[in-house]
């Protein structure tokens, strides 16, 4: 069992990413783009909500936007639902910034906090969780396709 | 932020050692990390900004205080670059090995 210390209650990831604003707001807002990357997911940004499809087309979560400011910023909440353990814990918060650089690139920046009472989800999101996300995201805007498969 | 920069920061045992103590604990202020180093404080700041520059640290305002994160992308993407490339190739070379020789036995 881990103690409170260990749990990272606040996760800052960041990449530059070569790519516009708004190639990446729209990697992050619409289901064919986030298929590609976002464990087979198709999460869509409309209309004040944030729908989470899985493969089969099943809703997996509907939440609302805390706040949108295309194509700079967009912050949701986040809960685990693809796990029940996980998805009992209290909602956290998953924030997206979007800088464009001079030199026609972009610094996408997440931070993933208000986990100070949802260890399990903590433990899930860290580490792999959440880079394969990024990694898989400036892969398919920089070459046009998937990091895996 | 290039793998040159992320390489010449992890060539430091002082920077890999404030990595770890956020890959411990994240969110620390300056104050913080310095309290665990045998080091002056400006030591400590010129250490945490080679690491901001190589992109694996990033720091963010909260409140009045400057909080240090571990940003761990810049390690996946030359995981991805440079060990992924020759561990697969390490690991199809071993599968060619066992076919060829399952072939021979067969």
């Amino acid at each position: 069992m881990s103690t409170v210390t260990e749990v990272h209650t606040t996760q800052v990831y960041q990449v530059f990413i070569k790519a516009s604003p708004e190639q990446i707001w729209e990697a992050i807002t619409k289901p064919e783009f986030t298929a590609q990357y976002f464990y087979g997911q198709a999460i869509e940004v409309a209309g004040g909500r944030r729908t989470w499809r899985n493969a089969n087309g099943e809703v997996v979560t509907d939440e609302p936007v805390i706040e949108a400011e295309p194509p700079r910023r967009l912050v949701h909440s986040w809960s685990s639902a693809y796990d029940p353990e996980m998805a009992a814990e209290p909602e956290s918060r998953v924030t997206w910034e979007i800088e464009g650089q001079e030199d026609g690139s972009a610094l996408l920046t997440v931070v993933h906090d208000g986990l100070e009472n949802s260890p399990k989800t903590a433990a899930s999101v860290s580490g792999p969780g959440w880079m394969l996300v990024l990694s898989g995201l400036k892969t398919l805007l920089e070459t046009g396709k998937p990091l895996a498969g | 932020m290039d793998d040159d920069q992320v390489f010449k920061a992890l060539a430091d045992s002082t920077r890999r050692h404030l990595l770890d103590r956020l890959f411990e604990r994240d969110g620390r202020t300056l104050t913080e990390l310095e309290s665990e180093l045998e080091m002056t404080r400006f030591g400590v700041m010129k250490h945490l900004r080679v690491l901001e520059d190589a992109g694996l640290v990033v720091t963010r305002r909260q409140g009045r205080e400057k909080l240090h994160f571990l940003n761990p992308v810049p390690i996946r993407l030359i995981h991805d670059r440079w060990i992924d490339k020759y561990t697969e190739h390490r690991v199809a070379a071993l599968a060619d090995l066992k076919t060829q020789l399952e072939e021979e036995t067969a």
